[in-house]
């Protein structure tokens, strides 16, 4: 394998994909129409999520079905600020937001205040998702609900941040949710071509920095714990570990990742509204992730996007047809492909499918000594080999 | 009430006193009183229903007994969660094998060898008296060179070695050892009787089955349970001459050809 290989392939192998996702990144705003860039963008945010999704379902055998609950805070969080920017800009109507003079609101409700400053935004789209799900996750873990029990209480707790916000007109414009797209940041319009290239940029920049912070939660040992905890919770807690706390650690940071997602997926769609918590929306946030692999990182984003490219080209053509291929694709890979597409293709998927096509190499006797050859001792138990 | 007994050689490691665990109306544990000293090895025996294993959820928390008290180096362990008993240095081996199956042989070692803390896991590093625990347990058990097998590809008789491997790897004062040796070879069952005698000593070992040869090979003391309390105690012979315990036990056993 790897190591047979010289180090100079060796070092190219680990900088080539770096290279390329550089090369890609600059060029794809010069190379796609607009159109195309800002829909790349929004699914590599989704991308974000995913590996959030990944995180908890994937690695910890968490299932939540709520995840739109912390993608619509960050979306929102973002949403106010530049709601409040482009209030201050333009003194309109009184410094506060253009919708509130429909429902006669002349005060600014309290909590809108800190996103006057940028800087309280930018922290407050991860971590007052992270807060919100490590809060909801310790209650939920602490009383030990587990499995079916625990998704369908992240179900109910969407439904009720749904109806919430639905129905919070005076505070957060209801139903209609928030407009980005005409309000302006340094001076730009946000849904300018500038700056939507510019977001374009945060966004590759965000799905790589989230990849590289759930890679290191899951490859060392605070990863083999998360997978212990998927395989037998009860063996890990007789051991010594609190799975509360991991698992509380690992549903806030998930959370947090969902924030900077909807963050990010905001500015790039122009609005966020309530519809970021349909149940049908979070649900479909963890096809993206059985798709392309669960418990492989690189298959939440993948899937992430694949998912959603192949939806909008599937509905601009024949719109009615999406949903049916979608749950297609879910009963593919339930029941040929467990490990999605990713993992499939980690466990030699391609080689397996080929031999398929060419026959497969007879093996006359029992398949271990074909492979390890009769030398070689078979595992046993101390002694068993004389 | 002997109150909170100092900690030191003569004070037993564990105490029960008068546990019982009433399961509407049903006593799985009845008045259960038993003493292990520091560096004890000792089998526990019974037939099925006898509470052995109501008996081992008790001392690890798993369950709340209705009345008595469990004491582990004078503290009393009522009402403390699984893990808090774990890390005081309560460890346990569970009837069937239950590894972490997607991890590697190693993981689950080092997992059960290392410091149970969420930022210790994510930031500390395995120190080197741990590693090298690791390392000798990977050989203890005879698959010190395939370190990468996922635990789940194991055959059975392996998974129950890794199990113990992962106990001792936890180094606690008190092993509790659940039916070892179910499913295993003669062979098997002779090698783990000899593993679990070398433990005792720096551990103490509190071994439940009800394979005889197996309890005779570990040359311990063994306590008989019978519906949920104590029958008796003493060597194997003495216990197997015992007119009460061929009653309820091997008396029944010798029934059947």
């Amino acid at each position: 394998m790897d190591s047979h290989k010289p180090e100079g392939i060796r070092l190219l192998g680990r900088v080539l994909p770096w290279l390329l996702i550089v090369v890609l990144a600059i060029a794809a705003p010069y190379a796609l129409p607009s159109f195309r860039l800002n829909l790349l963008g929004r699914f590599l945010s989704l991308g974000v999520v995913a590996l959030g999704v990944d995180l908890i379902w994937g690695f910890t055998g968490l299932l939540s079905l709520g995840q739109g609950i912390f993608f619509a805070l960050g979306g929102y969080g973002a949403a106010m600020h530049l709601q409040l920017t482009c209030a201050t800009c333009s003194r309109s109507a009184g410094g506060i937001p253009e919708f509130f003079g429909l429902y006669g609101v002349k005060q600014l409700p309290f909590f809108w205040w800190p996103f006057h400053s940028p800087w309280f935004t930018l922290v407050a789209i991860w971590f007052i998702p992270g807060l919100v799900a490590g809060l909801l996750g310790y209650l939920v873990f602490r009383n030990r609900i587990r499995g079916v029990y625990f998704s369908i209480l992240t179900q109910a707790a969407l439904l009720v941040f749904y109806n919430f916000f639905n129905g919070q007109q005076k505070l957060i414009n209801g139903t209609n949710g928030l407009k980005t797209d005409v309000t302006r940041l340094f001076g730009q319009m946000v849904g300018s071509d500038i700056m939507q290239r510019n977001f374009f940029w945060l966004t590759v920049l965000c799905v790589v920095v989230a990849w590289w912070i759930c890679r290191n939660l899951v490859r060392g040992r605070f990863g083999d714990a998360l997978v212990a905890i998927r395989d037998d919770e009860a063996r890990l807690r007789f051991t010594g570990f609190n799975p509360t706390a991991l698992k509380t650690i690992v549903f806030a940071v998930a959370g947090a990742l969902a924030g900077v997602g909807g963050a990010l997926y905001t500015v790039q769609s122009g609005i966020v509204s309530p519809q970021f918590m349909s149940v049908p929306f979070s649900i479909e946030m963890v096809i993206w992730v059985a798709v392309g692999g669960r418990a492989t990182l690189l298959g939440a984003i993948f899937g992430a996007l694949g998912i959603n490219y192949a939806k909008s080209l599937v509905s601009e053509a024949l719109p009615y047809l999406w949903l049916f291929i979608q749950g297609g694709l879910f009963i593919v890979v339930v029941t040929a492909l467990p490990d999605g597409l990713v993992g499939w293709w980690k466990k030699g998927g391609v080689p397996r499918l080929l031999a398929r096509f060419r026959g497969a190499p007879r093996l006359a006797t029992y398949p271990a000594l074909e492979l390890e050859g009769p030398d070689k001792p078979r595992i046993t138990l101390k002694g068993d080999q004389q | 009430m002997h109150g909170n007994a100092p900690i030191d050689g003569s004070a037993p490691l564990l105490e029960l006193d008068g546990v019982s665990v009433d399961f509407d109306g049903f006593l799985a544990l009845d008045d259960l009183s038993l003493c292990l000293a520091s560096g004890e090895l000792r089998a526990v025996i019974g037939p099925n229903g006898a509470g052995k294993t109501t008996f081992l959820d008790v001392i690890t928390g798993k369950l709340l007994p209705s009345s008595g008290d469990v004491r582990f180096k004078g503290r009393s362990l009522l009402g403390q969660q699984e893990h808090h008993i774990a890390r005081l240095g309560v460890g346990r081996k569970f009837q069937s094998p239950r590894v972490f199956e997607n991890l590697s042989l190693r993981q689950n070692l080092t997992l059960a060898a290392s410091v149970k803390t969420p930022l210790a896991l994510l930031f500390g590093s395995l120190g080197r008296s741990e590693r090298d625990r690791v390392e000798h347990l990977l050989g203890v058990i005879d698959l010190a060179d395939r370190p990468h097998l996922l635990a789940g590809e194991l055959s059975h008789g392996q998974k129950q070695w890794l199990e113990i491997a992962m106990l001792v790897a936890q180094d606690p004062d008190l092993l509790l050892v659940d039916e070892p040796v179910a499913g295993l070879t003669d062979g098997e069952t002779e090698r783990t009787a000899d593993l679990l005698r070398e433990l005792a000593g720096d551990h103490t070992v509190l071994v439940i089955d009800h394979d005889m040869e197996f309890i005779r090979r570990l040359d311990a003391p063994v306590t008989v349970l019978h519906e949920g309390h104590v029958l008796c105690e003493g060597t194997m012979d003495q216990v197997q001459c015992d007119p009460a315990v061929t009653e309820v036990y091997l008396g029944r056993a010798d029934e059947t050809p």
